[in-house]
């Protein structure tokens, strides 16, 4: 990376405010990791891959909500953004062809609770 | 697209759940008024509202019902099709959490050192550097009131001001990461979750005392953590936040990571200092503050995790805003870890002032057995227990002194009637007495002593006097110990006998354990009346103490028996007896 200047930084916070939409973060801390992460984040990529979807998946870290790890948050176009909890292999691919294509919440593994 | 979503979840605690027969309700309603492409219904798992009945969300609103009966289901169905709130059903509830510390955790990249910059990043660190002179830095700090999150509160514009006024050659700043109490990984998660918070921290700690070397001081048992901090410190360093003339400022740093061995002892200050220059880690008399002699003998300001990214923080966004939030003398968040007993375990970040019982009820969603909480344990092995009926305490530093207790570092483990109060003094004066470093006689001598009698009490074999013995050592060891640990460590021991004194004694004078956790002083025997004679028990025995057959029935040895309480969970008839 080029050394930053102080205006850069400025540049960086200002433009980079708005997310773009489409991105699928997943809980990748020691609590997330220690209940299977790992695996649900090599999941989704390979899913995604394979069904070219339009959607980033990113690493992030501990939302606070550790007896629900793993942790997959879900903002896509047109849905509101939901947290799902106790993730596994079978269940992130179910985000995909629901969530992410039939634009349909999941059942049963929301957890809605503060993160904000 | 749907217009709207609506969460559903019956959160009562009765065990019949009606979330599904509602959600079928839902379902048939909206067919039948034909809202199907417009709204859908979703069973969540968790509503983060608990004991409140039925609960429907309404989303993009977040308009929140609750206590919901079967006939309001269908008005919120209807409201949320018209895009209206049925006013006086709708509640308000306001946010329990206020995130600062965590504000970034869950939500970045830790390892992009852009995704840390578009939320506001070093954008704190650039105003320092460039627009305040480093006595206004601890200006700043002093007007936004943030004290040490390691534990003791000490005011952290202090500590930094001692070490500006002393002149010197060199200067030292050290992040302490050697998080040690049982139960507590906040410090863990911010360093994983946003490392560069916690690195900008250090950089304005260091401009403000006029230090050029800094050092993470974390534990080794943390290698997700080590490994993110030295890879934000290499980003750092090659975007020019780190090393010489940090964004073209006369102000250089460099920092280093040292990986503690997990002694609990070198998370004390003085005994850290001596781990990072390489000699064994005990701790010695102060004064001298570290903030005037230290590191190799240089003044060195040590601030834990959760402080520095507080630090960032108030730099970024003022101190108006941090000192807005929390009590006159507490200000802003704290972070904790919420273990033990408690359904929803995770980190919390809450503003000082609040209760207790809203963080242990309100976000911890109560107990995971739905057993009544007995004691809220805070402060880990320097702390003590709080009592259920004071659980209407305003969090902050002095209040939970008063207790008996202490903010420590985050840890809070909540507990429920199966604890027993003399096996979890046990568990924390263990801890210390395993993790004393032995140099000063009080804590090594006085620990071991008070153990071993608190090993007579769960076995049933202590005396009423050995509560005196207990009280004396205790005060033995806080007076004349060397260091916070020793001086500290009899804290779980005085706060359950002070609140659960009635249970000690029922163990030296009754022999029982009310909780039925200490294992010497219960017996299991079987039920002959209920005994089905399956031999369950026998097969699931691990020490062979349950003679008998299928023909004559079962017994349990009592000189055999170890307690381990297999027999009883096994028994399918209830048949098992404990006393």
């Amino acid at each position: 990376m080029d050394k930053l200047t102080p205006e850069a930084i400025d540049r960086i916070f200002k433009q980079n405010r708005q997310q773009s939409a489409n991105w699928i973060k997943v809980g990748m801390s020691t609590c997330g990791i220690a209940a299977g992460a790992d695996e649900v984040y090599a999941t989704l990529v390979e899913e995604i891959k394979k069904r070219n979807i339009q959607v980033t998946v990113k690493k992030c870290g501990c939302l606070g909500m550790c007896h629900a790890e793993p942790l997959v948050e879900v903002c896509v176009d047109g849905m509101p953004t939901v947290i799902y909890g106790r993730v596994n292999k079978e269940i992130a691919v179910k985000i995909l062809d629901k969530h992410v294509n039939s634009k349909a919440l999941l059942n049963d593994y929301i957890f809605d609770l503060e993160t904000k | 697209m749907f217009k709207k979503t609506i969460l559903l979840k019956d959160t009562s605690f009765s065990p019949e759940d009606k979330t599904r027969d509602v959600f079928t309700r839902c379902l048939d309603y909206l067919r039948e008024k034909q809202l199907e492409q417009d709204i859908q219904v979703v069973r969540v798992a968790d509503s983060g509202v608990y004991g409140q009945g039925l609960v429907m969300k309404v989303l993009p609103d977040a308009t929140l019902y609750v206590n919901l009966k079967d006939e309001d289901v269908t008005r919120v169905i209807d409201a949320a099709a018209q895009n209206k709130t049925i006013e006086g059903l709708a509640l308000k509830k306001a946010p329990k959490q206020i995130r600062i510390v965590l504000r970034n955790c869950g939500k970045i990249d830790p390892e992009s050192l852009e995704e840390y910059i578009a939320t506001g990043g070093y954008v704190g660190l650039k105003k320092a550097l460039l627009e305040l002179t480093p006595d206004k830095v601890i200006e700043e700090m002093k007007k936004a009131g943030l004290r040490g999150r390691g534990g003791a509160g000490y005011p952290t514009w202090m500590k930094w001001k001692f070490a500006r006024q002393v002149v010197a050659d060199q200067k030292f700043v050290i992040c302490n990461a050697d998080e040690g109490d049982p139960g507590a990984y906040m410090d863990r998660s911010v360093l994983e979750g946003d490392p560069h918070s916690v690195i900008e921290g250090l950089i304005i700690a260091a401009y403000a005392v006029g230090a050029s070397k800094g050092y993470f001081y974390i534990r080794a048992e943390y290698p997700l953590a080590v490994e993110r901090i030295q890879k934000a410190i290499d980003q750092a360093n090659a975007a020019g936040l780190l090393g010489k003339n940090i964004l073209g400022s006369a102000f250089s740093l460099d920092l280093e990571i040292r990986l503690g061995a997990g002694a609990f002892v070198c998370g004390e200050e003085t005994a850290l200092i001596a781990s990072i220059e390489g000699r064994r880690g005990t701790p010695r008399p102060r004064p001298p503050y570290p903030s005037v002699k230290g590191l190799w003998d240089k003044p060195t300001v040590i601030n834990n995790v959760e402080t520095l990214s507080n630090v960032s923080f108030i730099l970024l966004k003022g101190s108006e805003q941090f000192a807005s939030i929390g009590t006159e003398k507490s200000k802003g968040t704290k972070v904790f870890a919420v273990t033990g007993k408690v359904k929803n375990s995770g980190l919390v970040e809450v503003p000082m002032g609040i209760t207790l019982r809203e963080i242990v009820y309100d976000i911890g969603g109560g107990t995971i057995s739905g057993k009544a909480v007995k004691a809220v344990q805070t402060g880990g092995p320097s702390g003590g227990v709080i009592p259920v009926d004071a659980l209407d305490t305003q969090v902050d530093y002095e209040n939970l002194q008063k207790l008996g207790s202490i903010m420590g570092s985050g840890g809070m483990i909540v507990m429920d009637e199966e604890d027993c109060m003399v096996d979890i003094a046990k568990f924390y004066l263990g801890f210390c007495v395993d993790e004393s470093c032995g140099k000063c006689a009080p804590c090594r001598i006085g620990g071991y002593q008070m153990l071993e009698v608190l090993k007579r009490v769960a076995n049933g074999q202590a005396k009423l006097e050995d509560m005196t013995v207990l009280r004396r050592i205790s005060q033995a060891m806080q007076k004349a110990s060397l260091c916070g640990l020793g001086q500290t460590a009899a804290n779980p021991v005085l706060s359950t006998m002070k609140y659960f004194e009635s249970e000690y004694k029922q163990h030296i004078e009754n022999k029982k354990c009310p909780a039925g956790k200490c294992s010497a002083l219960s017996n299991y025997a079987i039920i002959q009346e209920k005994c089905k004679r399956c031999s369950l028990c026998q097969k699931n025995c691990p020490v062979e103490a349950i003679p008998g057959s299928r023909e004559d029935g079962f017994t349990i040895v009592q000189e055999k028996c170890i307690k381990c309480g297999r027999c009883l969970e096994v028994c399918k008839f209830k048949a098992v007896s404990k006393t």
